[in-house]
């Protein structure tokens, strides 16, 4: 039943565990010598096939196996996939880009094959958000950047999600942007954004969420919430959260802005109730874990007054 | 309803709601140590033609027992501990067989001209006649997290139009119909009244504009941005959304048909 193909650089082991211990240390090494201008053995590929070898010790090649996965879920982006590719091999020396082209006609993937991309590709649109999961399974980093196909972010701006993780230890580096609330009546998404956040008592996030892109996740992240969960953005949001995951809004990229008008694809209303459909599923899940409150409790409620 | 005659819907916010005739209206007010506010409350509820005013007092220390006993139109309930939020309201329901019952609280008072509207708009048909506090809120971004739920459950229950208004809110009315339908236990809790209101499929919409927003008295309970009451309305509208999800699945009527989420679990495999 394999009615995807992957083609691009993969990893003959598939995915490789590694202490998170040694990884760092490894992956600091080789952070240091990069930045200092000494790049890494290239191994005979151009720069901007983003096969760059993370190098530990005086090892050789131990695998391909990068420390960033960069998620790209493409449907019909032609026009912009290349230039997202190159933004996201830059983001860090150790890189793989994996494409997850879905229904896509217009030659999306070849272009992204071309640009050094993994690319999966399925024949039928996966629908919203499947594209992320679909990735994240075949992802191999230690960190994994989530961004839109559509959408060129400079990889200036998309490193500081990867290095919150990196670095920080965050486990969820979301986009601090809660879209425009500086009005009277808001758009549902970002109504449900702004409620989920306060149910989980995190009001301090306002709107930010696993929803919006760009934001990276930790490997331990991706274990904890399940790759499936991905799927629907605010319950992974909502299990990071309750799982005691270190979620934190890193930097504001304003997508709303990013975003180009709408195709009719977008544009059609369905997608607005997908999303409150989502953030509900992502509070039945809350409820489920605990009490039919939440924790907020009416202690001082008489409700057997109540008949 | 006995009756059925059609009321002309006031045109501007100005212009005074006719009552119907026949329709046998009863007030419920909630008291819990009101006796600045309640003569007043009292007063205005006076203007209106009212087949009882049910008074229900608990937890009261103070003389608003005796200026609810000295109204004579008033039907006194005294409970002497406190029963906690909107139980009040359920008893009321309870208590009367009105064809519309308006819900008002004992700390702000409302002139008879606004009430009357709430209680028209359910003679016209309405079942639940919610207030409209969307003129008295800010923008998105100063709204508190009570507020946020609230429109969150109404975006939920498909009708995003009722934005942040709710049962919760006085004051409102409600039809016999509506009151028989919900069971008025489930008044206590009031954002589920509303969801249970939906969901059944009765008409529920705004009436009228009044600011309770500034008049809600400041209790020790209410005070802050994390208090105790704004605790209990988000939990109230928790257990309403879980309610609502019970009946409707977890996703309400939010479908991702067109999402493919096998394609995840079979590469898991």
């Amino acid at each position: 039943m394999n009615r995807f193909k992957i083609s691009g650089n993969r990893s003959r082991s598939g995915r490789v565990r590694r202490s998170s211990q040694s990884s760092d240390a490894g992956g600091a090494r080789g952070r240091i010598v990069r930045r200092k201008g000494q790049s890494g053995r290239k191994l005979g590929r151009p720069a901007s096939s983003g096969y760059r070898t993370r190098l530990t010790g005086d090892a050789e090649r131990v695998d391909s196996i990068p420390l960033v996965s960069v998620i790209i879920p493409v449907m019909n982006e032609r026009r912009t996939i290349r230039r997202v590719i190159r933004e996201a091999f830059a983001v860090h020396p150790s890189t793989e880009v994996i494409v997850v082209a879905n229904g896509t006609r217009d030659g999306s993937s070849v272009i992204a094959k071309r640009a050094g991309a993994r690319v999966i590709e399925y024949a039928e649109p996966l629908g919203h958000d499947v594209g992320r999961a679909v990735g994240a399974e075949a992802a191999r980093g230690d960190v994994l950047l989530f961004i839109d196909g559509d959408m060129v972010i400079p990889a200036l701006r998309l490193r500081p999600f990867v290095n919150a993780v990196l670095r920080e230890g965050v486990d969820v580096a979301l986009n601090d942007y809660s879209g425009p609330t500086a009005k009277p009546v808001v758009h549902s998404v970002v109504l449900a954004k702004h409620t989920l956040n306060a149910i989980l008592q995190r009001p301090d996030l306002n709107g930010t969420s696993m929803t919006a892109v760009p934001h990276a996740l930790s490997r331990t992240a991706l274990t904890m919430v399940g790759v499936e969960s991905l799927a629907v953005p605010p319950l992974a949001h909502a299990k990071a959260i309750q799982l005691g995951l270190r979620v934190k809004a890193v930097q504001r990229v304003n997508v709303g802005k990013l975003n180009p008008p709408r195709t009719e694809r977008e544009r059609i209303r369905p997608l607005e109730q997908v999303i409150v459909g989502d953030h509900l599923e992502a509070l039945d899940w809350v409820i489920s874990r605990g009490d039919d409150r939440c924790g907020f409790v009416d202690r001082t409620r008489k409700r057997h007054y109540a008949r | 309803m006995s009756s059925r005659r059609r009321v002309k819907r006031p045109e501007t916010e100005e212009t005074t709601a006719v009552l119907p005739i026949g329709c046998r209206v009863s007030a419920v007010v909630t008291v819990l140590n009101e006796e600045e506010t309640l003569p007043l409350v009292l007063r205005e509820l006076g203007k209106l033609p009212l087949e009882e005013t049910i008074v229900v007092l608990n937890g009261c220390t103070d003389s608003s027992l005796s200026i609810a006993r000295s109204f004579p139109q008033a039907t006194v309930v005294h409970y002497t501990e406190k029963l906690g939020h909107d139980v009040g309201r359920s008893i009321g329901a309870k208590l009367t067989k009105s064809d519309i019952v308006l819900f008002v609280d004992g700390d702000i008072p409302i002139g008879a001209d606004r009430l009357k509207r709430f209680i028209a708009a359910i003679a016209q048909g309405t079942d639940v006649a919610l207030n409209d506090i969307s003129p008295f809120l800010p923008l998105f971004r100063d709204w508190d997290e009570v507020t946020k739920m609230k429109a969150f459950l109404n975006l939920s229950l498909g009708r995003p139009d009722l934005r942040a208004n709710s049962m919760t809110c006085v004051p409102h009315a409600m039809s016999r119909r509506a009151i028989e339908r919900i069971g008025s236990g489930l008044l206590a809790v009031p954002p589920k009244a509303q969801a249970a209101a939906i969901e059944a499929g009765l008409h529920v919409r705004t009436a009228a504009s009044v600011n309770v927003l500034q008049s809600n008295r400041l209790r020790q309970s209410n005070v802050g941005k994390d208090n105790e009451v704004s605790r209990l309305i988000i939990g109230d509208h928790i257990e309403a959304l879980k309610y609502a999800m019970n009946a409707g699945g977890n996703r309400l009527t939010n479908e991702d048909s067109g999402r493919r989420r096998h394609v995840v679990m079979r590469r898991q495999l």
